[in-house]
């Protein structure tokens, strides 16, 4: 018996794969997260006013999604509906998010496999001479950063936004800053659409290589997003079987009734299934899930996809084309929302703080995260994070093992599995900060 | 392998190389690094999980550490990297006192972490969460949480005209009134919050009066209160937490009515406890003061 190990990187955190082999014959695949941060244990006795600042530091990649399901858990334990502009200004906090988690994970964790390069960071000597990737790198942190700033203009803080509080958000957005960077939005969009074509046509390249858009089984699907159009503050869960039927909506608080979550001996990182089914979150699921995505740019690139691989679609590879359309419909509804005024109503409501139970629900770009407090005395006695990784774990190890078995034979190992196995990982773009939480 | 460069002529030059060693943390000291762009043309990244496929940190000109000493493989990782570095920087609130982790170390957390962490084949973790300058030397400390885009810039350029206020408080702008007196803390976080007034006026509890400057207050302009993040100022870094807590109590003092009993009790709220305390931690474990000329 043998055991192959592939540390990871270019994702969120620490984390390898572990693939158990005797004779040619892949016995497992495990995926390791090799990191513990304990943050249901951390938050014990905090003073539960006090979460939405505390729990960002779960993951600085993923700050803005706990910053506000962690305002919406409070919400709910405290019976506060927030004004519409305090939603409106969450939604455009929760683009921003998207827009810099998706430009990540494009072009800085996947394009280099589709390149042949180690880092975007880096260029051979023949790539330095025809300037196309540097050309997409310099193009890429522009569109990137353009989230970032927009978690800035919404949230405060740039990584770990301070705006979102209990009953609404702290301060509208100032006009003539909303205009500005609504321009530079406008300004930018073509070149992020152009960035998706890249990546569109260098990944049908890759896959040509290859061989293959990720030949895993079709799978359940998960999202929190609405039917008829992604919105990430979101209100309620649905599953979907392989074959595209809704079979079940949830709201947060009936997730264990729902789904079975467990734990491992192998990974500090829990694991969920539906009925005994394999799930997967993020960006496949949400653009299998929705109806249209509701913006010109965007729509024009789920038609593409539908067109070439029908609906729902499975191959894992698609996760990363989904990314793009993501990008591209992130920044168009941002537009949209900046074109309203963000100062002229109340941005919050007042609240009496008392001890109970809630339950935070948004769409993160890995897919639903929910926060769930009881509070007692003031403080928090119990806070559990359901996180969208979490969901996807079983598929991952069941993508790995597909991979593993197209690799290796009795005789050897292809040495491209290592290749493949960063591929799968990053495909569902997993995040270890979270799912150790 | 070339870095990314703008000009042909670069292409050639040797850049200074850098690695990014990441601990236990939340990647937000990475990802504001990737907000900033100048160094592209200016240092070879070598080594950064995040972004470039590597597995051993090489020797370079600069080591920025982020992140906690949490697990044995964290310190076995930390050793390794530090042996044949030029210049060692420590990123970040829980590279340099533990940050946010410090709520894992209360004993009553700490039972409960050691028990329920027990797994197969996977590194283990310590019995605390610890600064990295508990193993290894340090040269630069970079506080923050995490260090904006600009500070990070002005510790690999080691640029000397970068020269920030002393306090967020100075970075700030909003007024401080003499007739604007709280008799009450307002909530942590209680909703709308007036523009261009001191939170301190408005009841908020803030600590950028005595919070270490460079930041340019991006909490406090919008309206949250600062807590902490970028430890004390230099005038009180040096000293132990005391000297902080009793500065800021006698800004509270000429600022507000609030009885001095309610600003002690919520500045020694675990929320807050995690800044307030990152450099004065040392006193009562009999390690030196972290010098001022260190920290940026």
């Amino acid at each position: 018996m043998t055991m192959l190990t592939f540390p990871l990187s270019r994702i969120e955190g620490h984390a390898r794969v572990e693939i158990e082999i005797n004779k040619g014959k892949v016995l497992s695949t495990r995926f390791q997260a090799m990191e513990k941060r304990g943050f249901s244990l951390m938050v014990k006795g905090v003073p539960a006013e006090q979460m939405p600042v505390i729990v960002p530091r779960i993951c600085g990649v993923c700050s803005t999604a706990h910053h506000v399901a962690s305002v919406k858990a409070l919400e709910d334990a405290y019976g506060v509906t927030p004004p519409p502009l305090a939603c409106i200004i969450r939604e455009l906090l929760l683009l921003g998010q998207l827009i810099q988690n998706q430009a990540t994970s494009l072009f800085v964790f996947t394009m280099p496999d589709r390149l042949g390069v180690e880092s975007i960071f880096h260029v051979t000597e023949e790539e330095a001479d025809n300037g196309v990737q540097f050309n997409i790198a310099k193009r890429a942190l522009m569109v990137r950063q353009l989230g970032t700033d927009l978690i800035t203009l919404a949230g405060g803080q740039f990584i770990h936004p301070v705006k979102a509080v209990v009953g609404g958000v702290s301060s509208g957005v100032d006009p003539g800053k909303a205009a500005a960077f609504q321009q530079r939005v406008i300004a930018a969009l073509p070149t992020a659409r152009d960035l998706v074509d890249t990546y569109w046509d260098i990944s049908i390249r890759m896959k040509d290589r290859i061989g293959t858009w990720g030949d895993d089984q079709p799978a359940y699907y998960i999202t929190s997003t609405r039917p008829d159009q992604p919105n990430f503050d979101s209100s309620s869960i649905r599953v979907m079987d392989p074959l595209g039927n809704c079979c079940s909506e949830f709201t947060a608080s009936q997730f264990f009734d729902t789904l079975t979550f467990e734990e491992t001996d192998y990974s500090y990182a829990g694991r969920t299934s539906y009925k005994g089914e394999v799930m997967r979150a993020n960006s496949l699921a949400r653009a299998n899930m929705t109806r249209r995505m509701g913006t010109p740019l965007a729509d024009g690139f789920l038609t593409r996809l539908r067109d070439e691989f029908g609906t729902p679609a499975h191959p894992i590879l698609l996760f990363d084309l989904c990314r793009g359309i993501e990008l591209v419909y992130a920044l168009e509804r941002a537009v949209e929302l900046l074109s309203s005024p963000l100062d002229d109503q109340d941005t919050d409501v007042p609240y009496t703080p008392h001890d109970g139970e809630g339950w935070g629900l948004v769409e993160a770009p890995r897919g639903p995260l929910i926060h769930h407090y009881i509070i007692e005395n003031g403080t928090i006695s119990t806070g559990e994070f359901i996180i969208p990784t979490v969901h996807n774990m079983l598929a991952i190890e069941r993508a790995l093992r597909v991979a593993a078995e197209r690799y290796i034979t009795a005789d050897s190992v292809n040495l491209e599995l290592e290749h493949a196995v960063g591929r799968v990982v990053r495909a569902f773009d997993p995040c270890i900060a979270c799912a150790t939480h | 392998m070339q870095p990314l460069t703008d000009s042909p002529s670069l292409k050639t030059k040797q850049l200074p190389q850098f690695a990014v060693l990441q601990l236990s943390g939340c990647a937000g000291c990475e990802v504001s690094l990737l907000n900033a762009n100048e160094w592209v043309q200016e240092f070879e990244l070598v080594y950064m999980p995040l972004v470039v496929s590597a597995y051993e940190v090489p020797c370079v000109d600069v080591l920025l550490i982020s992140g906690g000493v949490r697990s044995d493989e964290d310190l076995y990782n930390l050793k390794r990297a530090v042996r044949c570095s030029k210049k060692i920087i420590a990123v970040g609130t829980c590279a340099i006192s533990g940050g946010v982790a410090n709520l894992g170390n209360r004993d009553e957390v700490r039972e409960l972490f050691m028990s329920q962490t027990e797994r197969r084949d996977l590194p283990r973790l310590l019995p605390k969460s610890q600064p990295v300058d508990a193993f290894v030397n340090v040269d630069l400390y970079l506080p923050g949480c995490p260090p904006t885009p600009e500070l990070f810039m002005a510790a690999l350029f080691e640029d000397d005209e970068f020269n920030p206020s002393k306090t967020v408080c100075q970075e700030c702008g909003r007024k401080k009134l003499k007739d604007m007196k709280p008799k009450h803390l307002t909530g942590f976080q209680s909703g709308e919050v007036l523009p261009d007034i001191c939170l301190i006026n408005q009841g908020y509890l803030c600590v950028g009066s005595s919070t270490r400057g460079g930041c340019r207050a991006l909490c406090t302009r919008p309206g949250h209160p600062c807590v902490g993040c970028r430890g004390p100022s230099d005038l009180l870094i040096e000293k132990d937490s005391i000297a902080w807590l009793e500065s800021i109590q006698r800004v509270f003092a000429a600022l507000t009515d609030i009885p001095l009993e309610e600003i002690r009790e919520s500045l020694l709220s675990p929320q807050l406890a995690l800044f307030l305390f990152q450099f004065s931690d040392y006193a009562a474990t009999g390690r030196p003061p972290r010098p001022k000329e260190k920290v940026l």
